[in-house]
């Protein structure tokens, strides 16, 4: 398969305002194969957005380099940088400006000029549906649609690369879906890679073909899904509600040193972390095949005292992978 | 370079789809470019008008020269009763002439500031060399007459300065012994001493009014205030603008368009010589927008402009270095504006921006060369109002490029595209 970006080695150390170091990627090394969906996964601060700043040259690493396409990004930025698309985690845009002027202006950087500008500009509109709104005002526009644009400008000089950095954040439902489809697009129809970063299970979930879970600055699992999932071998996931009852810890410690096949045991209480339910607290058992464990574990939670409101089961995923490595769900 | 141009075409639309930059390019600095004018330059005539009765014994043609002279010196001076008008503004009481008792007596009073006696024979004595005493009598316990008598002196060195003329002259003669009596040595020095003092009758200050064509009020005061007041305020209102560029270059990093920018195949110089242009630009458009208020308003702008495009160019570049090299320090928009206005309002004054620095100490005009605006000021008062030439203001204006140059090189190096 031929490589279409070479990380190696890549470091980065921010210095905090107080003055001691910060590394924010520790030495990491991947490659991302042309035409392919590679995500990386990782909870916030994990160093998805620094190690993207580093390999499009918006920032310098500490250590290591990039290559894209062949190219350097610490020796040939330049030619590097004609083949991506950057479409940053913030939205980029001139707010002043209408989703057309700021296409145009972007598209120009990227040595569009005339016609050819023109008929990108119309293409791209397009392609992220904002035809007729193309004369409004950014600043006009809902979130989802300066999304869009955001995605759009990327987009413009049709790059052989997309970087794409959490597009989806703080979207409505219906944008987010006509992302992922445009990001599926852009793979099947227009051959292009695309480095996706998420810290949403499902969405690594739905788009990759191949996973690289980044923590704290490392890669600590790299695959196709399949690989990743194979890792955790036949670990299902039971999560148990139970309401705005107090779960103790010696609960905890039982159910994960005393059952067979359970491996680790963990509570979220209502309204914490992931768990945005205020009327919900959550043991999350995980266990090798789950379902056998189920009974004894619901017995040794009713002997506690507790009365179980209801049971999910779920199959081995990214989210388990994650769990499995860091002892931590990927949202804490 | 297309590139280039497209990053000032597109901040320069930026800039100007906000009303806000508007104003204060625009309007601001033309309301305050005429008002500090018209202040300023009224400030000398409309100081308290003093009343100085004068005793002319001698009532010839040099008297009513001199007296001409020291109208000139200080027009906030009334000569009385000459200069009374039918509003009585001398306070004569109906009397046409005044007496010393008289005149003590309105000083007493506190009526005039001073009284002047001018001696009989004052002509006669000065033609012939003779010593005469003009005598100037004020209340010592007063400060005020001060200014008269720097008028007077200034008037008597003028006359005085005839005299000298017309007495270097015949002492040339003399020495070489051209001429061999003491009468055809005297005559000599008297034609001297009149083509001297006709010279003089015609020449320095009416010139200046000459071609100020026909001013709207006050002629020479407008045009002192303005000549003041239109570089002075182009030099802050420059600041104002180019320092702009701090927090525009702050909110482009706040809002991500300069990181966009950054992953953009630009070259490092491409980008930030975009950024650059655009804000020396602005400036240039700011300096000449006070420029044209001037011209309106009836400025003289001296003999060289193109010496004072130059000026104005070199003030603007450096400037526009000082804000990019000081803009590295800066993190944010907050940051941005209220340190760029900190620093206009302190190196405008500083550097005579508000009012010329020949006024302020002489350590002050020193400490306030470290202002940028400073030489700029030099070399536009240089050009405006002593006639310079190009020549002249090359000191200026390689202290100007040297800053830029300096501030250039830091900031192309300590540039971050990241907060
Ligand atoms: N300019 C900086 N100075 C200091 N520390 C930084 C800087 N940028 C990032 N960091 C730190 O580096 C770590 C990684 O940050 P990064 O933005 O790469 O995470 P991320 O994976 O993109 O997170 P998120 O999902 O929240 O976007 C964090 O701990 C962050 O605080
Ligand atoms: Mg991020």
């Amino acid at each position: 398969m031929e490589t279409m970006v070479e990380i190696k080695d890549l470091t980065k150390t921010f210095k905090r305002p107080d003055g001691t170091p910060i590394q924010a990627v520790k030495g990491i090394s991947l490659d991302i194969y042309k035409g392919e969906i590679f995500s990386l996964l990782g909870p916030n601060g994990a160093g998805k957005t620094t190690t993207i700043s580093m390999i499009s040259g918006l920032i310098e690493p500490t250590a290591g380099d990039a290559k894209i396409g062949g190219y350097s990004i610490r020796e040939q930025p330049i030619k590097a940088k004609q083949l991506m698309g950057v479409i940053p985690q913030e939205v980029a845009l001139y707010p002043q400006l209408t989703a057309r002027q700021n296409l145009e202006f972007f598209g120009k950087m990227y040595g569009l000029w005339g016609k050819e500008l023109n008929r990108r500009v119309d293409e791209v509109l397009e392609l992220i549906g904002l035809t007729d709104r193309q004369k409004d005002r950014v600043q006009t526009y809902s979130g989802g649609m300066k999304r869009r644009v955001n995605i759009g400008v990327g987009l413009l000089h049709r790059p052989a690369l997309v970087y794409m950095d959490e597009p989806t954040v703080g979207i409505d439902p219906q944008s987010r879906r006509r992302i992922l489809d445009t990001v599926l697009q852009l793979r099947d129809e227009y051959g292009m890679t695309v480095l996706y970063t998420t810290h949403l299970m499902e969405e690594a979930q739905e788009l990759s073909d191949r996973v690289g879970i980044i923590d704290h600055g490392d890669i600590i699992a790299l695959g196709t899904q399949g690989e990743l999932i194979q890792q955790v071998g036949e670990q299902d996931r039971l999560i148990l509600n139970v309401g705005r009852q107090p779960v103790s810890a010696e609960l905890l410690k039982e159910l994960q040193d005393h059952i067979e096949g359970v491996t680790h045991a963990m509570y979220d209480p209502p309204g914490s972390g992931e768990n945005s339910h205020s009327d919900r607290g959550l043991i999350t058992v995980t266990a090798t095949r789950g379902r056998r464990a189920l009974p004894e574990i619901l017995h040794r939670i009713a002997e506690a005292g507790l009365e179980v409101q209801s049971v999910e089961v779920r199959e081995p995923d990214l989210e388990a992978v994650f769990l499995n490595l860091t002892g931590r769900a990927l949202r804490d | 370079m297309r590139k280039i141009l497209q990053i000032v075409r597109n901040d320069l639309r930026l800039f100007f789809l906000s009303r806000e930059n508007l104003i204060s390019l625009l309007f601001v600095p033309v309301v305050m470019t005429l008002v500090v004018g018209i202040f300023s330059g009224n400030a000398a005539s409309e100081s308290p008008e003093m009343l100085v009765d004068v005793i002319d014994r001698d009532g010839s043609p040099l008297s009513a020269q001199l007296l001409e002279a020291l109208r000139e010196a200080n027009s906030s001076l009334i000569l009385c009763p000459l200069d009374n008008d039918t509003a009585g503004r001398c306070e004569l009481d109906g009397a046409g002439e005044i007496g010393p008792e008289q005149a003590r007596g309105r000083l007493e009073e506190r009526v005039t500031e001073a009284a002047i006696v001018i001696p009989p024979g004052f002509e006669t004595g000065v033609r012939s060399f003779e010593p005469v005493q003009v005598t100037l009598y004020t209340l010592e316990d007063i400060g005020v007459p001060e200014a008269a008598e720097q008028a007077l002196n200034a008037a008597l060195q003028r006359v005085n300065g005839a005299a000298a003329a017309a007495r270097t002259g015949a002492a040339l003669v003399s020495q070489n012994g051209l001429l061999p009596d003491e009468d055809s040595r005297s005559a000599f020095a008297k034609q001297v001493y009149d083509r001297a003092s006709q010279i003089w009758a015609e020449e320095p200050v009416t010139v200046n009014f000459e071609y100020a064509g026909d001013p709207p009020s006050g002629g020479p005061d407008l045009q002192s205030g303005l000549g003041q007041s239109v570089p002075g305020m182009g030099a802050m209102f420059v600041m104002f603008t180019v320092f702009g560029g701090m927090t525009a270059l702050a909110e482009e990093r706040a809002q991500w368009t300069l990181q966009r920018l950054a992953t953009a195949p630009l070259s490092r110089a491409q980008l930030l010589g975009g950024k650059i242009l655009a804000r020396f630009v602005l400036g240039a458009l700011q300096f000449m927008v006070v420029f044209a208020v001037g011209i309106a308003a009836g400025i003289q702008l001296g003999r060289d402009p193109l010496a004072l495009v130059l000026v104005a160019f070199a003030y603007t570049l450096s400037i526009t270095a000082l804000s990019f090299a000081l803009g590295t320090w800066i993190k944010n928009e907050a940051q941005a504006g209220g340190f760029s206005l900190l620093l206009s309002l302190v190196l405008a004054p500083l550097g005579g921006a508000w009012w010329p620095l020949e006024i302020v100490p002489r350590a002050m005009q020193i400490v306030g060369h470290i202002s940028p605006v400073a030489w700029a000021m030099d070399a536009f008062n240089a050009l405006i109002f002593n006639q310079a030439r190009l020549p002249d203001v090359v000191l200026p204006i390689a202290v100007l490029l040297g800053i830029t140059a300096v501030a250039f090189a830091w900031a192309i190096a300590r540039f971050r595209y990241e907060g």
